[in-house]
């Protein structure tokens, strides 16, 4: 049905998530002002802070619904899939959409509305989840409320922003602990919200098909990938990737069989694991295992990525989560010089690494 | 197939409807009323859309709500007439009773009750959640809202009041009333209905749909409702005295390669109409089981749909602004 169409031919949704004062508004009203050849409409909570008066804007209320489903953590935005229903409607008037969270916002019920109501799935795909980080007050913030560090660990691309306010060794630092918190993410740096606004589109963050690297150290971000032009100036952390990276991928891609932990921010409650073998997985388990983890630990995983080599297949198993919402597809074939390196990452609240690592391994053919 | 009317708008056909004369009107995403019998054409909302639309108590033209926060009334002779604005609002549920000439709008949390007649200040009804679907009572005296948790009751003539609420759990995302006034059906986030028995609140669960119900009609004196959320009409029979309890539904011309996505019932025969997420429309007549393509071509989904008093002439819209006028 419906939710089989083409990518292209849905509506981009980046949904812009960050504390208090971290410098959303600022972003937004440069989305609206500036002159970069998009349209966007823009739902924001707060009508009054965005001081520009454009019949894009929509206010929304934050309403989170339980759904009747039996999945305990499927919360979605209803008043979300009522306005992007709405907005759809006149879907020639803007190019993507952003939808503004506020600061104290847990971002999973933004997120599972993408992937559980079929409208809206149908018409628009979840194009990135951007959090927003003012590295001035990281630490205060972190201190401050938790859902900083969901918000963080939510993301999977992070704007580290108000960077002329602190040094490059704090920034470095901050960079590391960003990493630890979420290894997904990819970090960009910027100061009073200045980034290239056409970058923030068309991301695919979620889309399987362009999902090409999972927890890949080496990897310089989708931005490179595409266009390595004007991103670099303000975006640094290649150069100190290394630093904390204790797992360079390419040298190890023979016989390691591996599990990392790199959590500098030392967080008891939100970690990330992640994992990798280049044994061929037994596929049949692997589903197993990772069904059965969702269910019964859906609630604390925040989000799950993993590319997978399956015993005699050519072709990669690609699968993410977010909560008990899962998503796996048999993706392009392994290029013929690609290491066959099967790849998993986890992020959530009181994650059993030990558990973890049992079930992963289990899953490895003998 | 021939149809008498036949044009594109070039937008979203956001709602078809026959007035009381059997005037069909069409409301555009567009901010556009367009009556197609004398193809004239008014802006009602300039430079905004339109989210939801009614025929005028009178029963002459249509009101409509907008992204722009207002209510209009457009007729053939005199054009647009605002009838309310509201700065920031978004317009997108609309109600209207004829008995007591009332109109009730909803933009999130907040239902604007206008009086046509006295046109004081609007009352205004906050709801805990967004207000997803309304409808009056036959007589115009209550208003129901479909909100997150249930359905909320208000006394439309009454000032000061809180509301009761007909709890079930869920998000329920549209509403209607049988033309008796003793079973209110809402439709749910979760591919269902959820009905009361309004005599003594008693639930009723209608469930088995395999997609959202955004399409409820009572037709054939209120004796049948058809939904759209299947690959068929869905009909539920309200012929006794406990409605559709312990009864089954009747699935109408089903075909699994498409879903019905609106539905239109004669209000005094057993006809029914359904327009389809393929574009194809289909009439039948369901005490001989008869049914007909009147749209046989497909394209895109066809997200509105009516069927004149008289039975006689069906009106169709689709997501890309055709709009279709079929005279049996």
């Amino acid at each position: 049905m419906a939710d089989t169409a083409p990518v292209s031919q849905k509506t981009p949704v980046t949904v812009l998530t960050g504390y208090l004062g971290a410098g959303k508004t600022t972003l937004l009203n440069r989305i609206l002002s500036e002159n970069h050849g998009q349209k966007y409409a823009v739902i924001v909570n707060e009508f009054g802070e965005i001081g520009i008066d454009n019949d894009l804007i929509v206010g929304a209320d934050e309403e989170v619904f339980e759904m009747n489903n039996g999945c305990v953590c499927c919360t979605v935005r209803g008043d979300l899939i009522r306005i992007l229903s709405n907005l759809l409607k006149r879907k020639g008037r803007f190019d993507a959409i952003i939808v503004e969270t506020t600061g104290l916002a847990d971002p999973g019920p933004v997120a599972q509305t993408f992937f559980v109501d079929e409208d809206v799935k149908a018409k628009t795909y979840l194009d990135s989840v951007t959090a927003l980080v003012d590295a001035k007050h990281f630490d205060q913030a972190l201190a401050a409320d938790r859902v900083v560090k969901e918000q963080i660990a939510f993301a999977d691309h992070i704007i580290l922003n108000k960077t002329d306010l602190v040094d490059g060794d704090t920034l470095n630092q901050i960079e590391a602990r960003l990493k630890g918190l979420n290894p997904l993410a990819s970090i960009q740096r910027a100061e009073r919200s200045g980034v290239d606004i056409q970058s923030l589109l068309n991301q695919h963050r979620f889309d399987l098909e362009k999902m090409d690297s999972v927890a890949n150290h080496h990897d310089h971000g989708p931005d490179c990938a595409t266009d390595c032009g004007h991103d670099h100036a303000h975006d640094h952390h290649h150069d100190h990737d290394h630093v904390h990276d204790e797992h360079c991928g390419h040298d190890h891609s023979h016989d390691h069989h591996n599990h990392d932990h790199i959590n500098p921010i030392h967080d008891t409650e939100i970690t990330s694991v992640s994992f990798s073998t280049n044994k061929p997985i037994n596929g049949v388990a692997f589903t197993r295992w990772l069904d059965k983890l969702l269910a019964e630990k859906g609630q604390d995983i925040l989000r799950a990525k993993g590319i997978l080599n399956i015993k005699d297949e050519d072709r990669r198993l690609v699968f993410q989560a977010v909560h008990m919402i899962l998503e796996g597809d048999l993706q392009r074939p392994w290029g013929e010089n690609e290491p066959r390196l099967s790849r998993a990452v986890f992020i959530g609240r009181h994650l059993d690494e030990a558990a973890l690592r049992t079930g992963f391994n289990a899953c490895i053919e003998k | 197939m021939p149809f008498a009317f036949e044009k594109n708008y070039g937008d979203y056909i956001v709602a078809a409807l026959f007035d009381s004369a059997d005037e069909p009107v069409v409301a555009i995403a567009d901010g556009r009323v367009i009556f197609p019998d004398s193809d004239v054409e008014f802006a009602a909302h300039p430079d905004a859309g339109i989210l939801s639309a009614a025929i005028h108590p009178s029963g002459v033209g249509l009101i409509t709500g907008g992204d722009d926060g207002r209510i209009v009334w457009t007729t053939k002779d005199a054009g647009p007439i605002e009838i309310a604005a509201h700065k920031g609002a978004w317009f997108d549920v609309l109600a209207i009773s004829d008995a007591s000439n009332l109109v009730a709008a909803a933009s999130g949390k907040t239902v604007y009750l206008y009086d046509l007649v006295k046109k004081d200040a609007p009352k205004v009804l906050e709801h805990p959640s967004s207000v997803s679907g309304l409808t009056f009572d036959s007589k115009g005296r209550k208003l129901y809202a479909s909100s997150y948790g249930g359905a909320y009751v208000w006394f439309a003539r009454l000032a000061q009041q809180k509301p009761s609420l007909l709890k079930w759990a869920g998000s329920h995302t549209n509403i209607a009333i049988s033309p008796d006034d003793k079973f209110l059906i809402t439709a749910m986030q979760d591919n269902a209905l959820h009905g009361w028995r309004l005599a003594d609140s008693k639930d009723m669960r209608m469930g088995g749909y395999p997609a959202k119900i955004k399409s409820l009609d009572f037709f054939a004196k209120g004796k049948l409702l058809a939904t759209s959320g299947a690959n068929g009409a869905v009909v539920w029979p309200f012929l006794k005295a406990n409605g559709p309890m312990g009864e089954n539904a009747s699935e109408i011309a089903a075909d699994e390669s498409s879903l019905v996505t609106v539905v239109s019932g004669a209000s005094e025969d057993t006809i029914l109409s359904a327009g389809l997420d393929d574009g194809r429309v289909w009439l039948a007549e369901l005490k001989s089981t008869a049914q007909e393509w009147i749209k046989r071509e497909k394209g895109p989904a066809i997200s509105a749909l009516a069927m004149s008093g008289e039975a006689n002439r069906i009106l169709i819209g689709d997501e890309d602004g055709s709009v279709y006028i079929y005279e049996a």
